[in-house]
């Protein structure tokens, strides 16, 4: 986790950035230590707690949620929550989202992308001032008339109901082309004179170029796929087809339900042992990729 | 190749890179439709028609069945005389106000702390502040629910055990705000700050050199000079979360569903609200009505920061 993950895309030798800063004392140093140490344990502990209470007695959690020992350490929330929820089912429905969405979604947008920061063509600007508007939609606008679209295409309750919406990502469009507009033209005309073709110019030079941005959008859009509740809560609500925040979501109807004693203490326990399962994967995905994914954003957005 | 003719050897050397035989200046002009195209068909499928669907649909009282009425302004006109229209505005705009502000502000602190290339943990500070980004956000919202529960959550138990009372976190409107904004801060700072340290990167250290020799403290440097250069990072940040603020759904949602006594309810809820109701004309209206508003603020900001050169 303490590997260096500095290795900057802009034009930043890192000798540089200790040099030019200014002169610290000893004060502000341990100042500075210790803010950053009380603002990790803050933005850690949530997270830490949920996992590790997941593994208590359940009426522990509600009786002294502070309190843990290792020797109280047990399975039944999980247990009790494998049998009560479809989360097997959850996993498997979002994976296979999680795989084909996340393939069109780093297709589709760095092309578009590269048609709007490299070409010219007619309604060019309009086209791309509508997916800024897009941009501004809250999701839950295009809701109604998505799903009376699905029913019309008699799609609810599939995959392609919840692959292909999401598909076209404004913000991914929108990242790319700020991305590939930064690929000066010298690159593209000079492959061109060498006889390149146009896709060719988009696979062997725009696509290595952008790399990092693209490794970021992969992660985000991860993120954002794995993380997507209300398109998949309302097209998707059969147990057969529930993604895995569904699941949590139907277990956290149930806390909402049993506000008294045993029950709240029950659901309770079995919703921080689903999140605890629903975080590690995601978790795991980051801390392996984060070198990816911060570089990606570093040489991605907008500089100053 | 063929375009070089003999006239101008001078030429021979460096051939004009715009020039291109007919063939393939054609290619290049259709290209751009073939690379948009995937993207166009699901763009106008499922983002282009329903926006203009919905667009219709405000100027109706259609309810999810039968025939649907046009109504003209009349949704729009109702909503902006709707007091609940204007309290679930104003929801949004507290929530804005607790958030944004100091999320900008803790953000840029965190980040230029972290560009110090010196800093020991460096990269474990950085992975640890992305941790709740990471989260879903289903989980996090389940979590905030059981942490800050009035009787049961372990919030309130860290606050006996220093002697100080129960709070109703999330069952007080006083507290409910606070305490959603606390979920978002928590949840989306990471991101931000990993945005603001691009912005870092790009400035020129040798600014900072020249400042310390001119006797500048550290925060007089900050607020002089690492501010004024990152500007335009801070805008992208600015707009970005003003429009994650306005559209918040999922969080008050799960956490407090728009209560207690609506204190919760977010432009976003407010707007949920019409679909549940099957009220769809009226929701679709209030859609574009929260589109206008956020377009305005979006607007707004980059002008602000703009006219700051």
């Amino acid at each position: 986790m303490s590997a260096p993950i500095l290795v900057t895309t802009t034009a930043d030798p890192t000798g540089a950035a200790s040099s030019g800063r200014p002169a610290r004392t000893l004060a502000t140093t341990v100042a500075s230590q210790a803010f950053l140490v009380v603002l990790t344990i803050a933005f850690l502990a949530p997270v830490v707690w949920a996992i590790l209470s997941a593994f208590k007695p359940a009426h522990e959690i509600v009786a002294d949620p502070l309190g843990f020992s290792p020797g109280d350490a047990t399975l039944e929330n999980f247990t009790r929550m494998f049998a009560d929820v479809p989360i097997g089912q959850g996993f498997l429905n979002t994976t296979i989202v999680l795989v084909l969405k996340g393939t069109l979604t780093l297709v589709f947008a760095p092309l578009a992308g590269y048609a709007f920061a490299k070409y010219e063509f007619p309604l060019k600007n309009l086209l791309f001032g509508t997916v800024l508007i897009t941009l501004m939609l809250p999701t839950i606008v295009l809701i109604i008339p998505l799903l009376l679209e699905m029913k019309t295409l008699g799609w609810v309750n599939t995959y392609q109901a919840l692959i292909l919406p999401g598909a076209i990502d404004a913000f991914a469009i929108f990242w790319m082309r700020q991305v590939i507009a930064a690929v000066p033209d010298e690159l593209l005309d000079a492959a061109r004179v060498d006889g390149c073709s146009e896709i060719g110019i988009f696979a062997r030079i725009i696509v290595p170029v952008i790399r990092p941005a693209l490794a970021g959008l992969g992660v985000l859009t991860v993120m954002n796929i794995y993380n997507d509740f209300v398109w998949p809560v309302v097209v998707a609500s059969s147990e057969r087809m529930a993604t895995l925040q569904v699941v949590l979501s139907t277990l956290a109807q149930n806390i909402t339900g049993n506000r008294i004693g045993a029950d709240y203490a029950t659901v309770t326990g079995e919703l921080l042992a689903a999140a605890s399962i629903a975080l590690v994967p995601l978790l795991v995905i980051f801390v392996l990729l984060q070198r990816h994914f911060i570089n990606g954003i570093l040489a991605g957005s907008v500089k100053g | 190749m063929t375009l070089i003719t003999a006239p101008h050897p001078t030429r021979v050397a460096s051939p004009p890179p715009r020039r291109q035989t007919s063939r393939s200046s054609l290619r290049r002009r259709a290209a751009p439709y073939f690379f948009i195209a995937p993207f166009l068909v699901l763009f106008a499928a499922f983002a282009v028609y329903p926006m203009l669907f919905t667009l219709r649909l405000s100027f109706t009282n259609w309810r999810g069945s039968g025939a649907a009425e046009w109504v003209g302004l009349g949704n729009y006109t109702y909503l902006i005389g709707n007091e609940a229209f204007w309290a679930s505005l104003g929801n949004s705009a507290t929530l804005w106000l607790l958030i944004v502000p100091v999320q900008l502000a803790l953000a840029l602190v965190v980040a230029v702390l972290l560009d110090n290339a010196k800093l020991r943990l460096r990269g474990f500070y950085r992975v640890a502040f992305l941790v709740p980004f990471v989260t879903p956000l289903v989980a996090v919202a389940q979590i905030w629910v059981v942490v800050f529960d009035q009787d049961y959550g372990a919030v309130n138990s860290l606050l006996n055990a220093v002697g100080l009372p129960d709070v109703g976190w999330l069952t007080t409107s006083q507290w409910a705000k606070p305490t959603l904004a606390l979920l978002f801060l928590w949840k989306t700072t990471g991101f931000i700050v990993i945005i603001l340290l691009s912005g870092l990167q790009s400035i020129d250290r040798s600014v900072y050199e020249a400042a310390s020799i001119d006797g500048a403290s550290p925060a007089r440097q900050l607020w002089s000079i690492t501010v004024p250069l990152v500007r335009r990072t801070l805008m992208f940040s600015l707009v970005l979360q003003t429009l994650a603020v306005f559209q918040m759904f999922a969080e008050p949602f799960v956490v407090t569903d728009g209560g207690p006594y609506s204190s919760t309810t977010t432009a976003g809820l407010y707007l949920y609200d019409h679909i549940t109701r099957a009220d769809l004309g009226t929701g679709a209206a209030n859609s574009f009505l929260l589109v206008i508003v956020v377009m305005a603020l979006s607007l707004f900001f980059v002008r602000l920061l703009r006219t700051e050169d």
